[in-house]
Parts: C-alpha cells; sequence; structure tokens
C-alpha cells in the first residue's frame, strides 16, 4: 500500500522486485516456471544455504507433492494460546493433514490413519483426513497433488501435534521477509515416522 | 465467630445494588429486541450464511462454564464435537456434499454443509412429559429448562427427547443438563450467548413469532433466487413439526433432507406410544391373570383321579 491507501500495481520505488508484479515458481515447485524458463524463481528471494535448511529443486522426483500450511478457524492468535484453551482444543484436538481420495489411493493411506511426510528438512507425522475437498491439480497432463497441513500444533498443550514448521524451508519474501511456509514440495508415507534412538 | 447471612436472604444488601438494574436491555442493541416475561423466545438458525466458524459452541461453553468433553480427533471433516450432550449446548455439524462437476476435474467436487444445532425447546416437550420431579419447566420466556437443584439424575428425559439433545452430566453432577437459552441473560436482558456471537446472523434470536416472519421472507428470497430446495424446519405444518411435538421454538432454514444434519424427519413424543404400550400390558396382565385363577380353581390330579375309581 502506498501514502495515498492505494495498493499500486506499477511502484517505481520502494520495492526491491519491482516495478510490476509478475510470476516466479515457488523455491520449491513440481514445476517450471512457464512465463520465465530461464527464471525459475524471484531472484531477489533471500536465500539461506545452511545444512539443515536443505532446499529441494525444481520437479525433485524424491518430493513429488505440493504441501500448502494453514491456520483453521478455531485456531486463536498462535498454537501457544489455542491449544492449552480446552474450549478451542477440543474443536480441533489433533494436528492432520488433508489429501484427496486419489492420492490416498496410490499411496494406500486410510481415513483417520497415521501418515508421515518427509521433507529435506525433517519427518512430521499426523492423522490423515482423505476428503473431496482436495482437488489433484493437472498441468501438462501430469497429475499433481496437493496436500493440506494445519499448523498450530505442537508437542504440549491439551490438542497436540507434529509442529509444521519441522518440514518447512527458510526463504524470505524480499520486501516483508515473511517466510515461504505456504507453499513447498514433500513426499508422503502410510504409517507413523520412525523413532530414531 | 459472626455467622453471616446469605446474600440471597437481604434482597436490598449490597449484593444485590451490584447487580445490572433490570431495566437494562442489552438485547435491545444486539438483536433489535426488548425482553420481556410472557413472550415466547426462541432462534432462527438460517444454515445457508453459516460459515462452520463455532463461535457458537465457544461462545456457550464460556457462558456456561461448560467443560471440554469428549476430547479426540473424529475424522468427520472439521467437526470434532460430534453431538449435543449435557456439556455441549452447541454443535456445529460439518457435512460434505457431493457436488455434480460434469466430469469437469478442474471444479470442486464438495460444498460444506453446515448446521448448529441446538435444543429446540418444542411447544410440547418430551422431556418436560417425562420429567417425574417437575425439575424441567415452561419459564416465562416459553423456553423449557432443567431446573438443576430439582433434578435427581433418573435421566427419563434423555430418552424421551426426540431430537436426542439431552445426556446426564456422567463426569460432574449426573444430572441432566441441556441448553437454557441462557436463561440467566435473558433474565437480564441479554441475549443468548451463541446468537450474539454469530458473525454471520445464521442464529438470529428473537420473538418465535417475529423469528416465523422474518424465516419465510428469507425463504421467499432463497425461493426468488433459485434456491428452491431451502425450506423450514420445525415451524407449524413443516417437517419437523410432527408427531404431538409441535412446533419448535428454535427452528432451522435448511437445504438438505433432514437426516443429512441428523434431525428426525418425523419427531415423535415417545408418551404417544405410551398409549398402546399399557394397553398391551393390561391385556397380557388380564390374560395371565385369567391363566392363574384357572390353574387355582381347577380340581385337582387326586380329586379328579380319586373321582375315576
Amino acid at each position: 500500500m502506498m501514502a495515498d491507501g492505494k495498493g499500486w500495481l506499477y511502484a517505481p520505488a520502494g520495492l526491491k522486485d519491482g516495478p510490476l508484479p509478475t510470476h516466479y515458481e515457488p523455491v520449491e515447485s513440481p514445476l517450471i516456471n512457464r512465463i520465465y524458463p530461464a527464471q525459475q524463481t524471484n531472484p531477489a528471494a533471500k536465500l539461506f544455504h545452511r545444512p539443515d535448511n536443505l532446499y529441494h529443486a525444481p520437479g525433485d522426483p524424491a518430493y513429488p507433492y505440493v504441501i500448502t500450511t494453514y491456520r483453521l478457524t478455531e485456531h486463536h492468535t498462535g498454537g501457544v494460546m489455542t491449544r492449552w484453551l480446552p474450549w478451542l482444543a477440543e474443536l480441533q484436538p489433533h494436528g492432520f493433514v488433508e489429501i484427496s481420495p486419489e492420492l490416498a489411493a496410490e499411496k494406500g493411506i486410510q481415513h483417520g490413519e497415521w501418515v508421515t511426510l518427509t521433507t529435506a528438512r525433517g519427518e512430521v507425522e499426523a492423522r490423515a483426513v482423505v476428503t473431496d475437498r482436495m482437488l489433484p491439480l493437472s498441468f501438462d497432463g501430469r497429475v499433481i497433488h496437493q496436500i493440506g497441513m494445519p499448523w498450530h500444533f505442537g508437542y504440549k498443550g491439551i490438542a497436540r501435534g507434529d509442529v509444521a514448521n519441522t518440514l518447512t524451508s527458510i526463504v524470505e519474501d524480499p520486501n516483508s521477509r515473511i517466510h515461504e511456509g505456504k507453499v513447498f514440495t514433500c513426499n508422503i508415507r502410510a504409517g507413523r515416522k520412525e523413532v530414531r534412538a | 465467630m459472626m455467622s453471616r447471612p446469605l446474600a440471597s436472604e437481604h434482597p436490598t444488601g449490597p449484593f444485590y445494588r451490584t447487580l445490572p438494574p433490570p431495566t437494562m436491555h442489552e438485547a435491545a442493541l444486539t438483536a433489535g429486541v426488548r425482553i420481556e416475561p410472557g413472550t415466547t423466545y426462541g432462534f432462527f438458525t438460517d444454515t445457508t450464511v453459516c460459515i462452520g466458524c463455532k463461535s457458537c459452541e465457544a461462545a456457550c461453553k464460556q457462558w456456561n462454564q461448560n467443560p471440554m468433553d469428549d476430547f479426540g480427533f473424529k475424522g468427520t471433516s472439521y467437526d470434532n464435537t460430534g453431538e449435543l450432550s449435557a456439556t455441549t449446548w452447541r454443535h456445529v455439524a460439518f457435512v460434505e456434499t457431493r457436488i455434480d462437476t460434469n466430469g469437469d476435474h478442474r471444479r470442486d467436487r464438495t460444498r460444506w454443509t453446515f448446521m448448529s444445532d441446538v435444543c429446540k425447546h418444542c411447544e410440547n416437550a418430551g422431556c418436560m412429559e417425562a420429567c417425574p420431579t417437575g425439575a424441567i419447566i415452561r419459564t416465562e420466556f416459553g423456553t423449557v429448562l432443567i431446573q438443576q437443584d430439582v433434578c435427581n439424575g433418573c435421566a427419563y428425559c434423555v430418552p424421551s427427547c426426540p431430537f436426542g439433545v439431552i445426556t446426564l452430566a456422567e463426569e460432574q453432577d449426573r444430572k441432566a443438563h441441556k441448553c437454557t437459552l441462557c436463561y440467566d441473560r435473558m433474565k437480564v436482558g441479554m441475549e443468548p450467548a451463541c446468537a450474539k456471537a454469530c458473525p454471520t446472523d445464521s442464529i438470529q434470536f428473537g420473538p418465535v413469532t417475529e423469528l416465523r416472519e422474518r424465516a419465510r421472507e428469507r425463504l421467499r428470497f432463497l425461493h426468488s433466487r433459485g434456491r428452491r430446495e431451502a425450506y423450514l424446519y420445525g415451524v407449524p405444518d413443516a417437517p419437523g413439526a410432527a408427531g404431538g411435538v409441535g412446533s419448535l421454538n428454535c427452528f432451522f432454514l435448511l437445504t438438505e433432507r433432514p437426516e443429512v444434519y441428523n434431525l428426525p424427519p418425523l419427531p415423535e413424543l415417545p408418551s404417544r406410544r405410551a398409549g398402546a404400550g399399557f394397553l398391551t400390558a393390561t391385556a397380557a396382565a388380564l390374560f395371565w391373570g385369567a391363566v392363574t385363577t384357572a390353574m387355582i380353581l381347577a380340581p385337582r390330579r387326586e380329586q379328579r383321579e380319586g373321582g375315576r375309581q
């Protein structure tokens, strides 16, 4: 938003990746950028190349699924406030991921059972909610499955579940430095995660 | 030590002076209605504008200080409440309804249908009929209320509710509890907590006669916009107002069959079946009574055999 109180499509100053909005693929994506095949992601995005913050290459076959994270309506501000309040915790008592019936059939996942999600950063387990609300996406004749994972769950409190931040990588938006936890890639399998000794 | 009298024994004491004056009419500001004894109040729940936020559930539990109950992941869409109970007086159902996509795989295949369920405060309440202690009464606001100090926890009301609203608070006082339509709030001119918290006015509070007019107007509007499947549940001469229950003070605007929302299409008062049961029991008693009498009065075997010799 600019000083006149309006949002500008053409912003000649003030933005690190202006002056016009355009499309880049997320840092982790199963597809190549159709608009700029030579520039897959935002060149101004801040990346952190560290051994505990590995990124998946575009189209990495080890992590073929798109995952997005979100709050639920029942979640009040942050996880700490929500998880400890019984009246809110009982409305969403456990961490879960939402997947389409097609992906569930492909991976042998039963509704309500445990699934494990993996990225190069870590591994989390959650209950599977198999629902028609999740639609497989079609691109270039390929079917790309999307997975939804509500966050605000944690290992302490009344409503518990694995932490979604275990999966995400740190990528910062060049202007607001909000990190790209809304979309990345992952893999999924039926069953609980392995307990490491 | 000096014994202190109870506050209730001193209606002019300092405790009463701190209460808000009964002339306060907060509901006039929040629901456009002044709450007066002698008028029948209820809810009109319009499911077409419900967004499934569960604000009514949380607001109800907070005002009535009801505890968390039946905790656990249920896997029924986003609904982890399940059903109404002694400690859950509002329940939002999440029904995933399939949509015909005409084979277009890019279009949404489902639509969410929400409904916030509550005690219906029936015109002829089954729970009130069944209550042997007189704990369940009709209040001055036309609502059905369980007096918790009179209830003895016999649970006769539990199977007598055609809608399955009441249960016993097994982990607390083992007495029957249900929605009071926020009797304590109405006493001081406040609208019930759920209706006040509802952000889309899916739950509307007011005098039942006025709400029915509002509901019929809304129904006409929906029909004129092509939502022909919309109908009212629980108003006179409509589904839900059957089987001796009469009309429901808390009624609904629905778009699917009642069963989809776990509502009975034809609720029935259990007392309606009592007549047939009573007749059957009387007939059985008479029959077995006659058999027993015949056996006692019949001549004994030795008498019969002795007669033959």
